[in-house]
């Protein structure tokens, strides 16, 4: 199996600590996604798997094989550098080949590799070009080509799309994702960009200040934070989160959030108490201008609409706390700028502990 | 109503005008020496002695050079120069690279003390006698070999060279590695070819130091068939000045020390002048574009 197993992994320069204690199991043909703000620690937690860093304790496996003291050309993992790192002196062809020649492949062998990787990528036509005469685009391709011509146990992508345009990287993102399918090797990729994140990932770990804050599949994190830095970092506008305070009536089972004056519908099934502060998490995209049976209403006062095109974000205040409703447009704004209550369906609020940021879930069984 | 046409004020106007100056005298005062040694070397004795030379040669004659092209000390001095040029340039490049390398590697154990020890010796060294007893000690006098590796490491050289790996990005090496290459491969596979502007650089220094080293030459060789070009110069116009039978011929010849002088410095020139142009295209174009997207 070659899945990639991070246990207890901690990483510290000198003095400080970077990557504290991070779990982490990769399956085999798995693409894992480390995403996070910038200096959370994944690109460090990368690095560590790739061999470019030194592991300060807990146990790295490649293969159920300890590798925390192997040489990264050791580990049969190939990286994807977020500056691509081609050799400027060396064509295409030779770029991709530079590993295969390192390791004294034979010449037909590294021709016939190098001919399907141009293949595979499309880069047939360029294989006699220099890095300085290839398209941003391009260079990825080549960088990625010579991680591929390996054939590794393991991928391992540091930023690779951030230096293109938002164009290209749409463009890019679908082909690494087509690779993958193609290819089914292990991935880990590391991003700061939750869209990349999402459209990727079999899975995805979201961390934050050297701590893994959640592992989920994208639809589990995105539905399901566990916190409200989760709740706040995915999704594009993240999920609002308003201050609110549990009221419960003796005798009746309903159980409403209190904004300000108003009174939000929550599930009742959460494991609340009356009076406790929580802070009340619903996305954006939850947020409909229709009310149905199963919603509860939110007052709102509008000061902004940004229109997408297709959907228009509605900005606003909720006892003074912004909020951002995205609804769809139907071509027509105008008529948006009239809102003042906004409807969420009660089953996709969330509730988190005003203190702790941690999710309140749903009481099993109910 | 007054309009500068050209977007430069009249300041920035006076400063380009005196810069083009100042710059077209340096010119004239570095070129003019050489001009004149060229004059020279084709003048007759007599107008050369006579200091009648200005720009242009004064009856002009091939003499002297017929006279320094027959002598064999020359050419054996010659070939002696070559020897210590092209032997000294490569045990230094062999040296300063991969010194270079390991001074660069941010995990060099000791990285800061090695450093500082390459460093020192740009402001302080032992001194003439002490180093001349050294080499002595070493058995080093009047030999080749002494004098080709014993001056192998510049640590200007050396400092250059490592300045400009640091500032390679980390992920060629980083990215070699994960390929699988060693340190070794790392460099001769990668850093070097990224760095032939600098190794241009300092393998032209080194050329230059060598073909005109002289003093330390002349310390340390004491066989006439060892000397290098310099030198032999310096002997030539020793002798030739204190040669009274040779001053007494200086009237039937067309030649004189002056003319002889300068016909063993034109020669001693054009190799330089010729590799010059090769070395110098890699000043001018860096080759790190497109490799890594800044």
């Amino acid at each position: 199996m070659s899945g990639v197993k991070l246990d207890n992994i901690v990483k510290a320069y000198g003095e400080i600590e970077v990557v504290h204690g991070i779990n982490l199991e990769v399956q085999e043909k798995e693409f894992v996604v480390l995403v996070g703000p910038s200096g959370c620690g994944k690109s460090t937690t990368l690095r560590m798997i790739a061999g470019l860093e030194e592991i300060t304790d807990g146990e790295l496996k490649i293969d159920d094989r300890l590798v925390n003291r192997v040489a990264p050309k050791d580990r049969d993992v190939a990286m994807v550098f977020q500056n691509y790192a081609l050799y400027p002196h060396l064509n295409v062809a030779e770029n991709i080949a530079f590993g295969l020649r390192i390791r004294k492949e034979s010449k037909e062998a590294i021709e016939k590799s190098v001919s399907e990787v141009g293949e595979i990528l499309g880069l047939t036509p360029y294989l006699q070009r220099r890095p300085a005469d290839l398209s941003g685009g391009q260079r990825q391709r080549v960088a990625m080509g010579r991680a591929i011509v390996r054939r590794p146990k393991v991928f391992l992508f540091d930023e690779p799309l951030s230096n293109l345009d938002a164009k290209l990287r749409t463009q890019m993102r679908a082909e690494i994702k087509r690779l993958h399918k193609r290819l089914g090797a292990t991935s880990v990729y590391v991003t700061h960009d939750q869209v990349e994140a999402m459209t990727l990932a079999d899975r995805i770990v979201v961390m934050n200040a050297g701590v893994i804050e959640q592992i989920g599949t994208p639809m589990e994190v995105f539905m399901n934070p566990v916190n409200t830095f989760v709740a706040g970092f995915i999704g594009s506008p993240p999920m609002n989160q308003v201050k609110a305070v549990i009221q419960k009536r003796q005798g009746s089972s309903e159980l409403h959030a209190k904004i300000g004056d108003d009174l939000v519908k929550l599930p009742e099934t959460l494991p609340i108490e009356d009076g406790q502060e929580v802070i009340l998490g619903i996305r954006p995209e939850h947020l409909s201008l229709n009310p149905d049976a199963s919603s509860t209403s939110i007052p709102i006062s509008l000061d902004l609409v940004e229109t997408l095109g297709s959907e228009a974000l509605l900005h606003a205040t909720l006892n003074e706390t912004p909020i951002i409703a995205k609804t769809e447009t139907q071509g027509d704004i105008d008529h948006l700028w009239e809102v003042t209550e906004v409807h969420a369906p009660v089953s996709l609020i969330k509730l988190f502990d005003a203190q702790t940021g941690l999710a309140i879930r749903e009481k099993s069984g109910s | 109503m007054a309009m500068n046409m050209n977007l430069y004020s009249r300041g920035d106007k006076i400063f380009a005008i005196a810069t083009s100056i100042l710059i077209g005298l340096f010119t004239a005062a570095t070129l003019y020496p050489f001009i004149y040694i060229a004059a020279v070397s084709f003048s007759g004795g007599f107008a050369a002695a006579a200091g009648k030379v200005v720009i242009t040669p004064i009856d002009t004659t091939l003499a002297a050079y017929k006279y320094v092209l027959t002598q064999s000390k020359f050419w054996i001095s010659y070939g002696n120069t070559f020897i210590y040029t092209i032997g000294g340039t490569i045990v230094s490049l062999l040296i300063i690279i991969p010194g270079a390398y390991a001074l660069s590697r941010p995990q060099l154990i000791g990285r800061r003390f090695w450093n500082l020890f390459v460093a020192f010796t740009l402001w302080f060294n032992a001194g003439l006698i002490p180093f001349f007893l050294n080499m002595r000690d070493l058995g080093l006098l009047d030999s080749y070999i002494g004098i080709i590796i014993g001056f192998a490491v510049n640590a200007f050289n050396l400092i250059l060279l490592r300045n400009f790996f640091e500032s390679l990005p980390q992920s060629f090496e980083e990215a070699a590695r994960m390929d699988g290459a060693n340190d070794f491969q790392i460099l001769w596979k990668v850093y070097v070819p990224l760095s032939k502007p600098a190794i241009a650089t300092i393998t032209l220094f080194c050329i230059v130091s060598r073909w005109n080293g002289f003093f330390w030459a002349m310390v340390l060789l004491q066989s006439e068939e060892k000397i290098p070009l310099q030198v032999f110069l310096r002997h030539t116009i020793a002798t030739l000045s204190d040669d009274h039978e040779f001053t007494a011929t200086l009237t039937t010849q067309p030649f004189g020390v002056e003319t002889v002088t300068a016909a063993i410095i034109v020669c001693s020139i054009i190799p330089v002048l010729i590799v010059y142009p090769f070395v110098q295209k890699y000043f001018e174009k860096g080759i790190l574009l497109g490799g890594v997207k800044e």
